[in-house]
């Protein structure tokens, strides 16, 4: 079928782009040994992971400790989530059906028709996020999951530091309102950041794990005004995240009103 | 509590009539009358966008209620009043307008005539499109307001019913609003406004799409008859959906004939179904593309794509003598502009039944059905265009003896038709001769 055939070209494209990227920061980057690069199987999707060291953050003005962890060097792009979503890992005599519950078909345009191959993975609902990264555990062995808000921020800490980012910056570092001309864009395209993490601000908001408490979406966006990105831009979903989807019940696969949310995936230094 | 209320309402964007709205309207019996009273409206077809419709209009207007639902199955009816009762939990103003009771629940293939009679003043038709126009006729005959889903028909002769049954709506007064949202969109509204005053010179070409991945399929469960198969993945059956062109594109191409205020002539096309041909996706085309010709000479280009993997597309596209629009946000020429998008516009999908309710109450309907039968008329045109590998005109589609429709609609034994092939198949063709190519 033409969707398996074509996106895996599409994908090494792109690891060769994100290569060539790598290659650019390397004076910045962690030591070798404190990434590693994944393969989803069955696919020619890779993606990279950076150690992050352990450390703390403060949240609500109380300390959290964070351990040690590995977080994605880009955002988690289309090419990864179609695998999952378009069922792009099942073998073809087998049709789209096994056992794992999937992404419904979205009714729209998801990506928005602003890029797909390379660009981050948008208008994904929270539980969608956290379920690809169970199926991804499931295909890998590791185990992969959203941040918790204190990983999120300790990685944003370490990668920019404390103090608010100065506008140039900002502006080598991310797409915002400014500069993204109301769009997202292909990932690892701005400058990387001290941890050697990409678009970690601005581009697509980051969801984080808050258990209880409401979905929340860390770092900023293209849509945000370039002072309002950084560590401490934090955005609590609303009704109007997915005000437009006609159905009710509302999808809880998509959000029809989330382009400006994605994710990246983080995984313990131990699992 | 009180069954009457007098509920103004604030927010209208279609026109101004607020000088009428204090005037008695005097209407036919069952007709809602200008000014006074609770408007209880009926849901006919419950599935998804129909429960969306329906919890879309109690949240647009005051003094509205749902009183009664209609559905072909008992399970859908129930989802939808599992959906809406959780919608009602989290809200009291909602919950204060859901009275749906049992006594007015009706399943079956005569559930509207039932809600038509459980005196209500309005009703929202969200069946698939295939019952349309057998739905507005009732409505209209029996003296309802309207909000109707798009499209209003798949084939030649619904089209000639839908057009008889506007003119006995605008005989008699009655409101209908489709669901064709764009045109209640404060955005779209403002940039075709600024189209239609000139901004881009004279409207000479465009282009219109909706490019997407494919859509959601029921399979089959061991106790549907053939029928009940077929209507409940009604997508991929042209009798009960008109084909994607028709069922989805309808709102680019609505679009189109909206920025030219016209309808095509005729159109030339191509189309095909060359990744969903599993038995389960019916017999509809996979994609079309369109050529629509229009009165003054514009030519419009539509294309459509329901395939997994490939690249979203959904919007539109104008170029006039002396600038270009993307009819939503953006003029580009010497009279460049672009849309002060607020921070939280309202959903096209609420404003289309807060104009419609507010024109009723004001004692002057919108009646969209004209409109909108247009719209639905234009992409059966593109369909029948890539369908036969014909030109075809505007005249002729109209004039043509096609009727999809089985020639009973019962639960039981019913065949899928044949793919159209460009080349053999013909404008006019029933059921049953589509079935045998």
């Amino acid at each position: 079928m033409s969707s398996r055939s074509t996106l895996p070209a599409a994908t090494l494209v792109l690891a060769l782009a994100v290569g060539t990227l790598h290659a650019g920061f390397q004076n910045t980057a962690p030591a070798e040994t404190q990434t590693y690069r994944e393969s989803i199987p069955g696919t020619l999707v890779t993606f990279e992971m950076v150690r992050v060291p352990e450390g703390s953050t403060t949240i609500n003005g109380k300390t959290v400790p964070v351990a040690a962890f590995y977080i994605e060097r880009t955002e988690a792009t289309w090419d990864m989530y179609d695998v999952f979503a378009l069922g792009l890992d099942i073998p073809k005599d087998r049709g789209r059906a096994d056992a794992i519950a999937r992404p419904s078909q979205p009714y729209g345009a998801p990506d928005y028709g602003w890029g797909h191959a390379g660009f981050p993975a948008i208008s994904i609902a929270r539980p969608a996020a956290q379920a690809f990264a169970d199926w991804l555990s499931a295909r890998t062995g590791k185990k992969y999951r959203l941040p918790t808000e204190a990983e999120w921020l300790h990685a944003a800490e370490l990668a920019v530091g404390k103090t608010p980012l100065d506008a140039a910056r900002r502006d080598a570092l991310a797409w915002h309102k400014g500069n993204a001309s109301a769009k997202t864009h292909a990932v690892g395209t701005k400058a990387a950041d001290a941890l050697g993490l990409f678009d970690l601000f601005g581009n697509a908001a980051e969801w984080v794990a808050t258990p209880d408490g409401p979905a929340v979406a860390r770092g900023g966006s293209f849509r945000d005004p370039p002072e309002a990105i950084g560590p401490s831009a934090r955005a609590v979903q609303d009704d109007s995240w997915n005000e437009r989807d006609p159905q009710l019940p509302k999808s809880r696969w998509w959000l029809s009103d989330g382009p400006f949310v994605g994710f990246r995936l983080v995984r313990s230094d131990h699992d | 509590m009180t069954d009457k209320r007098i509920n103004p309402v604030s927010r209208r964007t279609f026109m101004q009539t607020t000088a009428a709205a204090s005037a008695a309207f005097v209407l036919p019996g069952g007709v809602y009358m200008a000014g006074a009273d609770v408007i209880r409206v009926g849901l006919i077809g419950c599935g998804g966008r129909g429960t969306g419709a329906a919890a879309d209009c109690l949240q647009s207007s005051d003094g509205v209620e749902l009183v009664a639902l209609g559905d072909l199955t008992p399970d859908r009816l129930a989802q939808c009043r599992k959906a809406l009762a959780e919608q009602a939990a989290g809200n009291a103003s909602f919950a204060a307008k859901y009275k749906v009771t049992d006594e007015r629940c009706f399943t079956g293939f005569d559930a509207y005539k039932k809600v038509l009679a459980a005196d209500v003043h309005m009703v929202i038709l969200a069946t698939p499109p295939g019952f349309r126009p057998t739905h507005l006729a009732a409505a209209v005959a029996a003296g309802k307001h309207i909000f109707t889903e798009k499209p209003v028909a798949v084939d030649a002769a619904g089209i000639r019913s839908v057009l008889a049954t506007y003119e006995q709506a605008r005989q008699k007064g009655l409101g209908i609003a489709a669901g064709t949202q764009r045109r209640h969109q404060a955005d779209y509204l403002s940039t075709i406004k600024r189209i239609h005053d000139g901004a881009i010179g004279d409207v000479v070409s465009g282009q219109v799409f909706w490019n997407q991945a494919g859509l959601w399929n029921r399979g089959r469960e061991p106790e549907w008859s053939d029928t009940e198969w077929q209507i409940r993945n009604w997508l991929y059956f042209t009798w009960l959906s008109g084909d994607h062109i028709v069922e989805q594109h309808i709102h680019n191409i609505d679009v189109a004939n909206w920025v030219l205020n016209a309808h095509p002539v005729k159109a030339t096309a191509i189309g095909g179904r060359q990744w969903r041909t599993d038995p389960k996706y019916g017999h509809i085309y996979d994609h079309f593309s369109v050529d629509f010709e229009y009165p003054n000479g514009a030519r419009v280009l539509s294309m459509c794509r329901q395939i997994d993997g490939t690249a979203n597309r959904i919007g539109e596209h104008f170029i006039g003598t002396r600038g270009s629009s993307d009819a939503v946000n953006v003029i580009l020429g010497p009279k460049a502009w672009t849309y002060d998008k607020p921070e939280r516009p309202i959903s096209g999908y609420v404003q289309e039944h807060t104009d419609l309710i507010a024109s009723i109450r004001a004692g002057q309907p919108i009646n969209e059905l004209k409109q909108v039968a247009e719209s639905t008329m234009t992409a059966i045109l593109g369909r029948e265009a890539a369908y036969t590998g014909q030109e075809v005109s505007w005249d002729e589609l109209l004039k043509a003896d096609q009727d999809l429709a089985p020639p009973q609609i019962a639960f039981g034994p019913l065949d899928v038709p044949a793919v159209a092939m460009p080349g053999r198949t013909k404008l006019n063709r029933k059921w049953s001769e589509a079935t045998t190519i």
